[in-house]
């Protein structure tokens, strides 16, 4: 038997969608909420700094898929509310995410040299000016290149909520394979496909470093100091 | 006389070494006064206490009539200007952007206002070629200008100086120093951390001997180097004039 493998083009594209918007949600939400984390792990004040490395600790050492499951079905019956597919694998990935992106803000907020601070306080900014104005933009440097590995791996992970009966790329891509004549095709498309939407995340990544001159020598003393 | 700077018997310490013992002292308008002595001694940290950079756990500091407390910290920033002996210039702004900072987020200037007094000073600090370069392409005499520039252009009304020469090559210092010959000559009131003896000599209107946290000997820069009165003094001085 022969199928038109052609025909089943636009069911995947928009499923790549959906992978790629899922993904992107998840992304997005962890390096917001990775950022705050990060704040709080660098605050003055101990029982805050605690607090974020438990977060950080807890949530990139427990596996996407228990923390789906438990959004999924421990949720609706802890809670009593129903958790969509989408949510519970959101949630799971944003909570990895933020786990990952935590640690690389703080290096990256870290990078900056102490001197730095005490230029800009020393004229007269506030610490929240410090932070927009000196040290964010120079420690986006050292924070991008890292996040678009997390990017990846979030996206990479999203397949994960196949089993929780989320419809995205795997699972469009294993109903395929059900409704043919389960050959390893289906199985290859999805391979060629997550690497394609990868890869060229990868390339976004690159121009946007070179737009951010990562990798221009920074004044070395200036930023040591 | 007019007191720019009170410092009232400030103790600093580090965990349970003291850096700072009981210091006093008090600056007026249009002195230079040049701090000397052996390293570790406190004298950086004397500075870096007048702006907030540190706390002090004893005595008070008050700037202009106003006590140096955690909450009137920005106010007092707003009129002390502070050059690092590594420059510290932030490394993503050009020399302009550098300068041009802090007087639009703090003081809110407009930036038009403030870039014309930014292109002054470049003038002053002669570097006006070097206006767009990064920090990465100036040499370290160069980007110790531009901090003065950047300092200058808050309009301060104490200038402090932190070892500025010390992290620079040898051929770089005399335009370092020029720039400040030039600042003091207007009458500036500025605080001067240095290992520059002859500095001290032709431009201090003051020189403050320290060691181990105290000021040992206040007095004419001259006379203090002709003739020192303490032994501790004596031996320092005649040990960095080789």
């Amino acid at each position: 038997m022969t199928v038109d493998w052609l025909a089943y083009a636009p069911l995947i594209l928009r499923a790549a969608g959906i992978t790629l918007w899922l993904s992107w949600l998840g992304m997005l939400v962890g390096a917001v909420g990775g950022t705050g984390i990060a704040l709080l792990r660098l605050s003055r004040w101990r029982i805050l700094r605690l607090l974020a490395l438990v977060y950080t600790e807890f949530w990139r050492s427990v596996p996407i898929l228990i923390v789906m499951f438990f959004c999924y079905f421990g949720v609706p019956l802890v809670l009593g509310i129903d958790i969509s597919p989408f949510t519970a694998a959101t949630v799971a990935l944003a909570l990895h995410a933020s786990s990952t992106m935590s640690e690389v803000v703080r290096a990256g907020i870290q990078s900056v040299g102490r001197g730095q601070w005490e230029a800009a306080q020393a004229a007269g900014l506030t610490p929240i000016q410090t932070m927009r104005y000196v040290i964010a933009p120079q420690a986006i440097r050292v924070v991008l290149p890292p996040s678009v590995g997390v990017f990846i791996t979030t996206l990479k992970e999203s397949s994960l909520a196949s089993i929780i009966g989320y419809i995205e790329l795997t699972k469009t891509g294993l109903l395929i394979r059900d409704s043919t004549d389960g050959g390893f095709i289906p199985l290859l498309a999805l391979a060629v496909i997550y690497f394609l939407i990868n890869y060229a995340i990868s390339l976004g990544g690159g121009a946007l470093e070179r737009r951010f001159h990562i990798g221009r020598r920074l004044d070395t003393v200036g930023a040591m100091a | 006389m007019n007191p720019v700077l009170q410092l009232d018997s400030i103790v600093k310490r580090f965990g349970s070494r003291t850096i700072l013992d009981t210091v006093s002292m008090t600056v007026n308008a249009g002195e230079i006064v040049c701090f000397v002595g052996p390293s570790g001694t406190g004298k950086s940290t004397l500075l870096r206490c007048v702006n907030g950079l540190e706390q002090i756990q004893g005595g008070q500091i008050s700037f202009e009539g106003t006590a140096v407390l955690p909450r009137s910290i920005g106010a007092v920033r707003k009129r002390v200007g502070m050059i690092f002996q590594h420059f510290n210039l932030y490394p993503h702004l050009t020399a302009l952007q550098n300068v041009m900072l802090a007087p639009m987020v703090v003081h809110k200037e407009a930036k038009k206002t403030v870039e014309e007094r930014a292109r002054a000073l470049f003038e002053k600090v002669r570097l006006s070629h070097r206006i767009n370069a990064y920090p990465s392409q100036l040499s370290g005499g160069e980007q110790q200008r531009v901090a003065i520039a950047r300092a200058l252009c808050a309009q301060p009304h104490l200038l402090m100086f932190d070892e500025p020469t010390s992290a620079l090559d040898p051929e770089t210092v005399g335009d370092v120093l020029g720039v400040m010959r030039d600042l003091a000559k207007e009458g500036r009131t500025m605080l001067v951390v240095t290992h520059e003896i002859r500095f001290a000599a032709d431009v201090g209107t003051r020189m403050v001997f320290m060691d181990q946290g105290k000021i040992v000997e206040d007095g004419d820069p001259r006379a203090m180097i002709a003739a020192p009165k303490t032994e501790r003094a004596r031996q320092f001085l005649s040990s960095i004039h080789g």
